[in-house]
């Protein structure tokens, strides 16, 4: 079902974009390309092939990444509005991202896209606030998951406020750095898509092996240690997953909010109950979820493009609501 | 594009603003008094003997007025010309500090029209005017508008006048040269410039013609698809590597030929300020354009 949705979307959204490609030249594009024939690619099968196609995969694999994490992390937490992001992963990224501007400068690599070290720095800042918040919520025998969120929550603050600050302080970055927390594909090409396979592939399989013991710790950390689940090493596997594919995904495309939200929760009212089927089918609804929220950035208001952070957002948050009023599932 | 992304940013707050502005009790001569870009008369009671300009571009201009001398504070923007820099900064355009500005003793505080610094200034007890060019002709305009306010109206003339003229001779050593498509970028996001912005004008103004078409606004985030489709000779604001690092662009003419100019700040600078210094941004772009044209 969810598999479905996610080819669908990915359909979509090669064939529709900016420019009016024929299906035909679409097809034939995507034939050449998986048969080794770049080369040979017209002007138009070259868009297909180089510009939309890349950013579709590299969507969908950002989406999978943000939707697998969100459910394992609601999992962990036992709280529905649980996402990767609580422990600190996209405001340390984007300070990252906002310090790779500052130390590299302006045209020194501190832009976004291959071969830049932009993603590097917020890589390395989602990484290294994950880890202070596990530090500060001492994630020894003692850790709970209320001293982690609390945690994760003050050191978000904190990272927010100096990313905040920096940003007023470079006024000519400060577009760049707000769409960027918008959540931004424009520039996904095959290099990002191939830098962000391992993270979404690792990430999602570390998380569905945890699948067992987060269907346990649904019954209180107690009973599922009686359970003969080990409590610790479940919440830093689901937490090292989670982090790990969120951050890669932030670092290349910014930090697209709500995703890891709604996709999880839409999954459960699919008839998604355990965490196994949950997980994957929250990687293949996030897929598809950003893949149609891209399109629509895309296209809605060609030739020009919108955020597509405030598609997801502004479509998604009604859907959210209205879930909600629904009841729990 | 300091004040770009700031108008995008905060251009939200203009109605608002708007809302606020009070108009200024009538006072005695001086002159003809330049409504600011609030819609506000501004009237001052003799020639301003000590001014704080909140914006680099009026900054320049009223350097180039002749005014310099009587300038005691600048934001942290204002760098130009040089001594400029040894003025007094009160802050940047969210972070005025409204204490140091009174401290200076201004009788005439010129700020930009976004952000709330007119209004608080203004709460202050102090004589503002706020008003900033975004596009070619405002330049004129604000150029004139400051002249009058600060007793320079000829001065601001002649400096207009000028203006024209060194555009004008750029405009004609570039005549009858066939237009080059051009695409400028602002940042990576990909931020560009419409061909009614200041820069866009500049852009026609150099032999070029802009990629992105109009109707999009002045700061459209563009679809690289776009770009890519439309194939530029020229592209200003990225580097080479960049521009062929990016997904499909490398089959760019301008990117095939090596035509991709990164800009450095100071470039940057004089190209999308829109202020006195606009002929020299024309040039540096008519040189990027059409290489060697200006002789």
């Amino acid at each position: 079902m969810a598999g479905a949705l996610l080819a669908l979307a990915v359909l979509l959204a090669v064939g529709l974009g900016t420019l009016r490609v024929p299906p035909a030249v679409t097809l034939a594009a995507i034939g050449k390309g998986l048969t080794g024939k770049a080369a040979s690619l017209g002007a138009l099968e070259r868009i297909v092939w180089e510009v939309r196609l890349p950013r579709v995969v590299a969507g969908a694999l950002v989406g999978a990444s943000l939707g697998a994490s969100g459910a394992a992390t609601q999992g962990l937490f036992r709280n529905p509005l649980a996402d990767p992001y609580l422990l600190g992963v996209a405001s340390g990224a984007a300070l990252g991202a906002t310090a790779a501007g500052l130390v590299l400068g302006h045209g020194g690599g501190a832009e976004f896209g291959a071969g830049a070290f932009g993603p590097a720095f917020a890589f390395a800042g989602g990484l290294g606030a994950v880890l202070l918040t596990l530090a500060v919520a001492r994630a020894g025998p003692r850790a709970t998951n209320d001293s982690l969120v609390l945690a994760g929550v003050v050191v978000s603050s904190i990272l927010t406020a100096a990313t905040a600050y920096l940003v007023l302080r470079d006024g000519e970055r400060l577009r760049a750095v707000v769409s960027w927390t918008l959540g931004n594909l424009a520039l996904a090409g095959w290099a990002e898509a191939r830098g962000l396979l391992p993270y979404a592939l690792a990430g999602v399989a570390t998380l569905f092996a945890q699948g067992r013991a987060l269907d346990a710790l649904q019954l209180g950390d107690d009973t599922a240690y009686t359970l003969g689940v080990r409590v610790r090493p479940t919440r830093l596997a689901v937490i090292a997953g989670a982090s790990l594919a969120t951050g890669a995904a932030i670092a290349h495309v910014g930090s697209v909010g709500f995703v890891g939200l709604i996709a999880p929760h839409v999954m459960r009212r699919l008839g998604a109950a355990s965490h196994r089927p949950l997980i994957v089918a929250s990687a293949l609804g996030g897929g598809a979820l950003l893949v149609l929220a891209d399109l629509g950035a895309r296209t809605l208001a060609r030739p020009s493009e919108l955020p597509v952070g405030v598609i997801m957002t502004l479509v998604g948050g009604p859907f959210f609501l209205w879930l909600l009023r629904r009841g729990r599932p | 594009m300091a004040a770009a992304s700031r108008r995008a940013v905060l251009g939200g707050s203009l109605a608002l603003l708007a809302g606020c502005g009070r108009g200024r009790k009538a006072g005695g001569g001086g002159g003809e008094a330049p409504r600011d870009d609030l819609g506000r008369l501004v009237r001052l009671e003799r020639e301003p003997q000590r001014i704080v300009s909140l914006m680099p571009a009026n900054t320049e201009t009223l350097y180039a007025l002749g005014a310099g001398p009587r300038l005691v504070g600048r934001d942290d923007f204002s760098d130009h010309p040089p001594e400029a820099r040894a003025l007094p900064s009160v802050g940047g355009l969210e972070t005025i500090n409204v204490e140091r500005v009174l401290a200076l003793t201004p009788d005439l505080v010129v700020c930009s029209e976004f952000g709330a610094q007119a209004v608080a200034l203004e709460r202050a007890g102090l004589t503002v005017w706020a008003g900033s060019a975004q596009s070619y002709d405002e330049v004129f305009a604000v150029t004139s508008a400051l002249g009058r306010l600060v007793g320079r109206a000829a001065e601001a003339e002649a400096v207009g006048a000028a203006l024209k003229r060194e555009v004008g001779r750029v405009e004609g050593a570039l005549g009858g040269r066939p237009p080059v498509r051009v695409y400028y970028e602002i940042d990576a996001t990909p931020y560009t410039v419409g061909p009614r912005s200041f820069v866009g004008t500049l852009i026609a103004k150099a032999g070029g013609r802009n990629v992105v078409p109009e109707g999009l606004g002045d700061f459209p985030k563009i679809a690289p698809e776009l770009v890519v489709s439309a194939d530029p000779e020229v592209m200003v604001g990225l580097s080479l590597g960049e521009a062929r690092a990016r997904p499909g662009w490398g089959a760019i003419a301008a990117v095939r030929a090596g035509r991709v100019r990164q800009l450095t700040p100071e470039e940057r600078t004089v190209i999308t300020r829109p202020g006195p210094r606009l002929g020299e941004g024309l040039r540096i772009l008519a040189e990027i354009v059409h290489p060697g044209a200006l002789g």
